[in-house]
């Protein structure tokens, strides 16, 4: 964002030549003042945010039911080393994450290019597209448990309807396409995001450079892959970023449409710590406070890594 | 001569026409692939179950709207929607209003550990919610606020906070200095400044994350599945997910509920859709 660039080189200028009057300077406050702004903000904080999630982390080394605590040292992560499950969901998780983004940005960015180069009826295809993203993941599940039902889902009828009959499925009661069916359900959410900003930063673009190309007789196909893919970069690794670390969060969705079922085919992290925590009776809140200790570490190291790995210079925003 | 320019033309026009034509098609399939499942749930939503059972994808004839009445009174509904409507409304505005305090207090003033206190409220962004999720549970449950409506307002106000910061920051720095010096001169207080002049002027930047934050926390999920367990506390989402489970058969009923759902989410979508918009691109463009 230029502009924005330019405004913080003036307000820098600006804040040398006050520094000298000091004592008049608008940009000092009392302590009184700043402590009138900030302390609802910090306190909401430090008591919903970081106090939680310490008081996880310290849980994960005690075993907890109800009110009596016993600390067991590491006992609970040894247990999660061995935990056959976790390390399923673990997988899933990491599957996800890693697929679901191309699938995501790619989506959107080719959805950006068709709205970009002008095809009829733009607007109304823009509001289209975006609608799923509305949808909370109570709405899109139990929409998309529909559509994969066995008997009567749009998928299968339109299978049969076509002659396809040995390929309608369980979609989501097979343990080798309930994962995929649920990736699909994701992506279909989010396509319309990864489209909006992608849209917006080809707007943002110089209109010189694609003019510049237009007069070149550049095709679109060398547009794409020569100006606008590598100009578009940090939005794109931005985009991927941000779909990673939703991925890694994920809950709603497959705790609506298969509670991690079958057979664990799509436990993620999430759907395993909250049937540790709430769903089994196993009354122990130290266990399930142990996985989520470890995963916030590897949330925040893949943030990290993958920051410095695709060179996005910038701190992640959003 | 003339004959090769005019093949060299047809040559020329055949491909285009063709990929024009397969690109149309494209692009239908795609736009019926995202509005066709909802617009399905339309239909449904104004159908008796007994008609869908007979005919998932038959029109509806007539439009049964006495669902909505029956889903919003004898199915509970809207004791769901008014629980949400206050749950939603007031974390919106106090996380609307102490992070805009918070986001100037950041952008306009020169303190020690300014950048700090920016990067700790704003990195919380990244957290799994389980990381707080259990904890909070105890913590709720301590404090007589498990099962409560002011309860899971105050924790959807904590998980808004960050992105409220983050984006009302942004803006609010890119107000020019020169409004508050004037104002100073004036007379204005710090807190004055801020009700009257920062309050009023970021006004487009604060409409942009109150929608954004209605709408995520119209829809959120988890936090409320774990923090409401009463019957009579229940919020929209998990409201229609406990339907589902209770009246699995009845699918005319539960396309009535998610209707009732989404409707207001629509509703903020058609009137401000750009704000809404401008808030989602405003993080990852760069």
């Amino acid at each position: 964002m230029p502009e924005a660039m330019a405004l913080n080189v003036k307000t820098s200028d600006r804040e040398a030549s006050t520094s000298a009057r000091s004592l008049a300077d608008p940009r000092r406050a009392s302590r009184v003042v700043l402590a009138i702004f900030l302390a609802p903000a910090l306190l909401v904080y430090c008591g919903l945010t970081a106090y939680p999630a310490f008081r996880t982390i310290f849980d994960s080394f005690f075993t907890i039911e109800g009110v009596e605590a016993s600390f067991v040292g590491l006992a609970n992560y040894r247990e999660l080393v061995a935990d056959e499950t976790f390390w399923i969901a673990v997988r899933n998780t990491l599957i996800w994450s890693f697929v679901a983004p191309v699938l995501d940005v790619a989506t959107g960015l080719l959805l950006a290019l068709a709205l970009y180069a002008g095809v009829p009826f733009a607007r109304f295809l823009r509001v289209a597209w975006f609608t799923p993203v509305l949808l909370s993941y109570v709405v899109v599940a139990i929409l998309w448990m529909w559509i994969f039902n066995y008997d009567w889902g749009v998928l299968n009828v339109m299978l049969r309807a076509v002659g396809l009959d040995s390929l309608a499925a369980s979609w989501l009661g097979d343990p080798n396409l309930a994962l995929a069916s649920v990736i699909v359900t994701h992506a279909w959410k989010w396509a319309g995001f990864n489209m909006v900003v992608c849209l917006a930063a080809i707007h943002s673009l110089p209109r010189e450079v694609l003019e510049a190309s237009e007069l070149d007789n550049c095709g679109w196909g060398e547009k794409l892959r020569y100006i606008i893919v590598p100009m578009l970069r940090p939005t794109l690794l931005s985009l991927y970023i941000l779909a990673f670390i939703g991925k890694m969060k994920i809950f709603d969705l497959v705790w609506i449409m298969t509670q991690g079922g079958p057979l664990w085919a799509t436990e993620t992290v999430s759907t395993y710590v909250y049937k540790r925590a709430f769903n089994w009776n196993t009354f122990d809140l130290g266990y399930p406070s142990a996985i989520a200790t470890v995963w916030f570490l590897v949330v925040c190291a893949s943030v990290v890594i993958l920051n410095r790995l695709l060179g996005t210079k910038e701190r992640l925003e959003y | 001569m003339a004959v090769v320019t005019d093949q060299a033309a047809r040559h020329a026009v055949m491909p285009r026409l063709f990929s024009r034509g397969a690109l149309a098609l494209v692009l239908g399939i795609y736009t019926l692939y995202t509005l066709g499942p909802f617009l399905w749930l339309a239909t449904m939503s104004v159908r008796t179950t007994a008609e869908i059972s007979a005919d998932h994808y038959a029109w509806p004839r007539p439009f049964h709207w006495e669902q909505f009445r029956s889903a919003w009174v004898d199915s509970d509904f809207a004791t769901y929607f008014w629980n949400s409507t206050l749950v939603v409304v007031g974390a919106v505005a106090i996380v609307t209003l102490i992070g805009a305090a918070a986001a100037h207090a950041l952008a306009r003033y020169r303190f020690r550990g300014n950048r700090l206190i920016y990067g700790i409220l704003f990195s919380s962004i990244i957290f799994p919610p389980q990381i707080t999720l259990i904890s909070l549970y105890q913590i709720l449950v301590d404090y007589n606020l498990y099962n409560s409506l002011l309860g899971l307002s105050l924790v959807y106000v904590s998980l808004q906070l960050p992105l409220t910061v983050y984006l009302l920051e942004g803006f609010f720095a890119r107000i020019p200095q020169d409004l508050f010096d004037a104002a100073k001169m004036d007379g204005y207080g710090d807190l004055e400044i801020f009700w009257r002049i920062v309050l009023p002027v970021g006004m487009p930047a604060i409409a942009t994350t109150l929608i954004l934050n209605f709408i995520q926390l119209w829809n959120e999920f988890l936090f409320a599945v774990v923090l409401i367990t009463d019957p009579e506390k229940r919020t929209l989402p998990i409201g229609i997910r406990a339907f589902m489970g209770d009246h699995f058969q009845d699918i005319g009923m539960i396309a009535t509920g998610v209707m009732i759902s989404v409707i207001p989410v629509i509703i903020a979508y058609v009137f401000f859709s750009e704000k809404l918009i401008r808030g989602m691109t405003a993080g990852a463009i760069k």
